[in-house]
């Protein structure tokens, strides 16, 4: 046996790395004063005022730097420790004590660990997980109003694997650039900030390994395994190039995945699949770029009807669709007209509550029923259609009747257009192949479209009758059972014959296991999360 | 002063996101608010004791203003935990 100690714990955050240790220990508070005299009480609450005033706006820096650098996530845990600290209740708690003559350190210590009690009591891990954000925000306050000035992580010269009790996003942001290794981390769980964190930077993280962190404090050396959830102290000399030699595969996958993001992807016979995202937002246009996205193979557009309380104007939707467009430019964007259902609220729309929400009066339905709802936005897609490569498409179509309908609104949408002299533009129309119905009678529609989507979420659930969020039917909720690759195939088969193309856009499509059978089946565009796009165009790639 | 009734509809309950955005609407009125959940109660506008009440998706709470926009207030409250998070 190696003479090493080994540190199991969760991995937090793939990738692994070697490194000298640094052990973070946190900075013990003491306040100088415990009490104040009675005539300083407006003085020391002015005090504390400013205290959160400057840490709030510290936070807020931080904030907006780690938005600039693309990192939302972590941008809004600094915002929410923002709001804590400018929490009602969390001042008025400080005031109340420091009226009582405690010293403002004090009392934001007292004040952070009340609050931090009351959440780490609480049977539910993200709840317990706050009391660290409670505990942070106050040492920062505190720290201001003593004066301090933080030291340790931000001094950080050499590149190091971090190891502490805990790192709290304070810790964690004033680390400089690059010098952070690694981390091991006795306390958390893969929902812990630091493990956030670490993802979001591609720093490798083993957590929760509890008290075995003593064993390795003293190490000089400390070898993280983040993707089997590991370290080890003081490791030999084998096991050292055994870390490295899993280094350099991991960033050669890494430049490799890189390498994939712009390629057009093929596959060995010379069959061109288009890869494309699937985005629910104007906003995530740039990000589906930027992961080499080659168009949009489902964009969302409820996020333009959810949260407000009246229907969004046609010009709100026709800013939102050219946004899209122009930053696609030749690249197609496949625009999914809106599938609500009695599972959500629709401002403007009187909707029946229903027994069943997915079965009942939804997507095509419902647009074919309320013109104040679909005209406004199939008059928006047209007019946005000159800005780029637009295509629409309907939800949740059972047959061709339905299908000619909506074709016939999208018709009088243009002829108003016409009429008014208003600039739009040509756009294909094509049916999201999510009922059973559509792909067993796929050849009834496809003569009459210019392509077919194939949404493998509602296709599983609709064929297999299972619950997409019921976990006890995780067997039936995958697409890869032969009675939805059948309908796949037929719906493939129809569109073959009417010489028109067919895409993917649920889960499955990013199922890095289904994709050959997808394309065996005749599927020529996959649309996914955008962070799948460069895999799944390398599996294109070697099929 | 009024009181209304609602039952938690966002799959999170009250949590971070959720709590946030309550706190803000709550905010943005200026009657005095609180989330009563059982028998403990809440200030609506601390996200920090409205997640100390732990209210979950499904859960029954009343939320009760007083002021001069309570009607509002309380309506307004009402409907946003009576809607889904958009996702």
């Amino acid at each position: 046996m190696a003479d090493y100690v080994k540190l199991e714990g969760v991995a937090a955050s793939e990738g692994v790395a070697v490194g000298p240790a640094l052990v973070h220990v946190p900075r013990e508070l003491k306040p100088e004063r415990e009490s104040i005299f009675g005539d300083a009480i407006e003085n020391e609450l002015e005090r504390f005022r400013d205290a959160v005033e400057a840490v709030v706006r510290e936070l807020s820096e931080t904030a907006e730097r780690l938005r600039g650098d693309g990192s939302e996530s972590e941008a809004g845990i600094f915002e929410a420790h923002a709001e804590i600290a400018e929490d009602p209740e969390f001042q008025t708690g400080v005031e109340e004590r420091v009226r009582g003559l405690e010293s403002p350190e004090v009392a934001v210590i007292s004040v952070g660990e009340d609050f931090a009690g009351m959440f780490a009591a609480m049977e539910d891990e993200y709840m317990a997980a706050r009391a660290d954000d409670v505990r942070d925000v106050a040492t920062q306050i505190a720290t201001e109003l003593m004066g301090g000035k933080k030291i340790g992580l931000e001094t950080l010269a050499e590149p190091s694997v971090i190891l502490a009790l805990n790192l709290a996003p304070s810790d964690t942001a004033r680390i400089p650039k690059g010098m952070a290794l690694g981390f091991v981390i006795s306390e958390g769980s893969r929902t812990s900030h630091v493990s956030i964190m670490a993802r979001s930077f591609g720093i490798p993280a083993v957590v929760g390994v509890g008290a075995a962190l003593e064993d390795a404090l003293g190490a000089e050396v400390v070898a993280v395994d983040g993707t089997e959830g590991y370290a080890i102290a003081d490791p030999d000399s084998d096991t050292i190039s055994h870390f490295e030699e899993k280094e350099r595969n991991a960033v050669a996958e890494a430049a490799l995945l890189e390498e994939y993001k712009h390629v057009e992807a093929r596959t060995a016979d010379g069959r061109r699949i288009e890869v494309s995202a699937n985005i629910g937002s104007a906003e995530e246009a740039e990000v589906a770029l930027s992961w080499g996205a080659e168009g949009v193979g489902l964009f969302r557009t409820e996020f333009l009807f959810m949260k407000r309380t009246n229907l969004p104007s046609e010009e709100e939707q026709y800013e939102a669709y050219r946004k899209v467009a122009e930053a696609f430019g030749e690249k197609p964007v496949i625009i999914r007209t809106i599938d609500v259902g009695g599972d959500k609220d629709l401002p403007g729309v009187d909707q029946p509550q229903e027994e069943n929400p997915f079965l009942g009066w939804r997507g095509i339905r419902m647009c074919l029923d309320v013109p104040e709802l679909f005209k406004p936005q199939l008059r928006a897609i047209l007019r946005a259609a000159p800005y780029g490569k637009l295509r629409v498409m309907f939800p949740m179509v059972v047959d061709a009747v339905e299908l000619r309908a909506a074709k016939k609104i999208l018709e009088e949408c243009r002829e108003e257009l016409k009429k008014e002299g208003a600039e739009y533009g040509e756009i294909e129309v094509g049916v999201m192949v999510e009922t059973p119905a559509a792909a067993v009678r796929a050849q009834d529609i496809a003569p009459e479209v210019s392509f077919f989507s194939i949404g493998t979420n509602d296709l599983v659930q609709y064929t297999l009758a299972a619950d997409r969020g019921n976990e006890r039917l995780m067997r039936l909720q995958s697409a890869d059972h032969p009675a939805v690759l059948d309908l796949i195939g037929r719906t493939c088969e129809a569109a073959r014959e009417a010489g028109i193309w067919v895409g993917v856009c649920g889960e499955s499509a990013g199922e890095f296991g289904m994709i050959h059978k997808l394309i065996g089946l005749g599927v020529t565009e996959l649309s996914m999360s955008a962070p799948s796009i460069p895999r799944a165009k390398k599996i294109v790639s070697e099929l | 002063m009024v009181e209304k009734e609602a039952v938690i509809v966002p799959e999170a309950g009250l949590h971070a996101r959720p709590a946030a955005q309550f706190v803000k609407e709550a905010k943005s009125y200026r009657s005095d608010i609180v989330v009563i959940k059982d028998s403990a109660e809440a200030n609506a506008k601390s996200s920090l004791r409205l997640m100390t009440l732990g209210a979950k998706h499904g859960d029954r709470v009343v939320i009760r203003a007083e002021g001069e926009d309570q009607e509002a207030a309380a309506d307004a409250l009402v409907a946003l935990l009576s809607q889904e998070e958009e996702d």
